[in-house]
C-alpha cells in the first residue's frame, strides 16, 4: 500500500490508512476523494472486461435502433451515427463521435484485457507504464453512458412520427456502460498498486 | 487533529499521472516519476493561461453552435433548418417537455456553467483569494463531471440523421451548427483539465 497520499485537488499530505470494503477516503480539507478500497481481484476484474468485450461487440454487430416504413427499414448503430455525420467539413464532429464513442471505448477494453491477463497469472505485463499512462489519459474521453441518453433521446424525439424499435444493441450498451463504469470506479494509483505485487 | 499540511511543506510532490508521493529531493534533473516516468511538476505549468485560452475557444464557437442550424429535415411537411434553441422549443410545444428539459440541460445549461464557472475559478485564482476554496474545489469538480454530458445533442443529431432516410417520408441531414457544438464540447472539456484546482488552496504572495 502507498503508505503516503497526496490530494490531487488542494496538495494535502496524509499518512495513508488500511481501508475496508466499500470504504472511500476523503480530503478533510477539500473533500476530493483520495483513495477507495481496491480488492485488487484479477480474476473479477478480467471477467468484467471480457463481459465488456461481449457487449461491445453485440451493441456494434446489432442495431441499437431501427425504424420501418412501408417496408423499408432503416437503422442506426455507432457506426451508422458516425457514418452519417461525414459530410464535407462537418467530418470532425464524426471523427469526435467516432473517438468518444467507438475507438477509446474499444482500445479501453483492449488494453485492459492485456493488463489483466498478465497480472492474472502474476506477472508484469510488457509495456505496463505506457498503457496506464494511456488508460489515466483517455478515460475522461469514453462517453459510452453519453451514446445511450442519445439513443433514448432519438427514441422519444421520432417515436411521434415513425414506428421506431430498440434493437439488441441498446440493452448491450446499457450493460457496456454499467461494466465500463464498474472498471473505471478504481483510481490510477490503487492501479498503480498492483504492479509491486506482480514480478517485474 | 494533526494540522494538514501541503505537499511543499514536507518536500514532496505528486505524480498526478500514477499519484504517487515522490519525495522533491530523490528526484533527478529530468524530473521523472520513479514509478511511471512521467514528467512531475509541482503545479501544472501554465495552467491559468491555458484554461484561459480554451474556454475563449468554447465561447467562440458556441456562437456559431446556436445560430447555425444543426440539422436540416426534409419531407412530406416540406423543409426545414433546425437549431438547437429551435429544437427545444419544438418539443416544448409538442408537450415533450421532459425531453426539451433534458436537451436544454445539456446543450445549453452545461455549457453556460461551464463558462461561468471556468471564468470564476480564474478570476479568484488571479485574485489570490480565499473565499470558499472548498466550495469552489467542488465547483471545479462538479465542471469536470458535467464536462462530457453535452455531447448529448451532437449523438441524437446523428442517430436521426442516420435513421431518417425515407425517399417518401422524409430524411434529416447533419448541418455546420453540430461541428461547432462538437468543438465546444472538445475546447471546454480541454479547458476544464488544463485548470490545476490546487491554485485554488496555494498563497502566492
Amino acid at each position: 500500500m502507498n503508505p503516503i497520499l497526496i490530494c490531487r485537488d488542494c496538495d494535502t499530505v496524509y499518512r495513508a490508512i488500511a481501508l475496508r470494503r466499500g470504504d472511500v477516503a476523503l480530503c478533510r480539507r477539500c473533500d476530493a476523494v483520495l483513495a477507495r478500497y481496491f480488492g485488487a481481484d484479477m480474476e473479477s476484474g478480467l471477467a468484467l472486461v471480457c463481459a465488456a468485450a461481449i457487449f461491445f461487440a453485440i451493441a456494434n454487430l446489432t442495431p441499437i435502433l431501427s425504424i420501418t416504413v412501408a417496408g423499408v427499414e432503416t437503422k442506426a448503430n455507432i457506426w451508422f451515427a458516425v457514418r452519417s455525420l461525414q459530410q464535407g467539413w462537418i467530418s470532425v464532429a464524426a471523427l469526435g463521435l467516432a473517438f468518444t464513442t467507438f475507438l477509446i471505448p474499444a482500445v479501453q477494453i483492449a488494453l485492459l484485457f492485456w493488463v489483466l491477463l498478465f497480472a492474472r497469472f502474476g506477472l508484469r505485463p510488457p509495456g505496463f507504464g505506457p498503457i496506464m499512462k494511456l488508460l489515466h489519459r483517455i478515460r475522461p474521453w469514453s462517453m459510452t453512458e453519453v451514446f445511450l441518453l442519445g439513443a433514448l433521446v432519438a427514441i422519444v424525439k421520432l417515436a411521434n412520427w415513425v414506428p421506431i424499435t430498440a434493437g439488441a444493441g441498446i440493452w448491450a450498451m446499457a450493460a457496456l456502460t454499467t461494466v465500463l463504469a464498474l472498471l473505471g470506479r478504481c483510481d490510477p494509483a490503487s492501479w498503480w498498486s498492483i504492479a509491486p505485487a506482480v514480478k517485474t | 487533529m494533526t494540522p494538514l499540511k501541503q505537499s511543499l511543506e514536507l518536500g514532496l510532490s505528486l505524480c498526478r499521472t500514477c499519484g504517487l508521493a515522490v519525495s522533491r529531493a530523490s528526484l533527478e534533473a529530468d524530473r521523472r516519476c520513479p514509478r511511471c516516468q512521467s514528467r512531475i511538476e509541482h503545479r501544472t505549468p501554465l495552467s491559468s493561461e491555458m484554461t484561459l485560452a480554451w474556454l475563449i475557444a468554447g465561447i467562440v464557437f458556441y456562437i456559431p453552435a446556436n445560430l447555425l442550424p444543426v440539422m436540416h429535415t426534409s419531407g412530406l411537411l416540406g423543409e426545414a433548418d433546425s437549431t438547437i434553441l429551435g429544437g427545444i422549443l419544438e418539443f416544448w410545444r409538442a408537450g415533450d417537455w421532459d425531453i426539451a428539459l433534458l436537451i436544454f440541460i445539456a446543450s445549453v445549461a452545461v455549457p453556460f456553467t461551464k463558462f461561468i464557472a471556468i471564468s470564476l475559478l480564474l478570476l479568484t485564482v488571479r485574485k489570490n483569494s480565499r473565499w470558499e476554496q472548498r466550495q469552489r474545489t467542488t465547483l471545479y469538480r462538479i465542471v469536470e463531471f458535467i464536462g462530457y454530458w453535452s455531447m448529448l445533442d451532437v449523438i441524437v443529431v446523428a442517430l436521426t440523421s442516420a435513421l431518417m432516410q425515407f425517399q417518401v417520408l422524409g430524411t434529416a441531414e447533419p448541418r455546420a451548427g453540430i461541428a461547432f457544438f462538437c468543438a465546444v464540447v472538445v475546447v471546454t472539456m480541454l479547458s476544464a483539465s488544463s485548470f490545476d484546482p490546487r491554485l485554488i488552496w496555494d498563497r502566492r504572495t
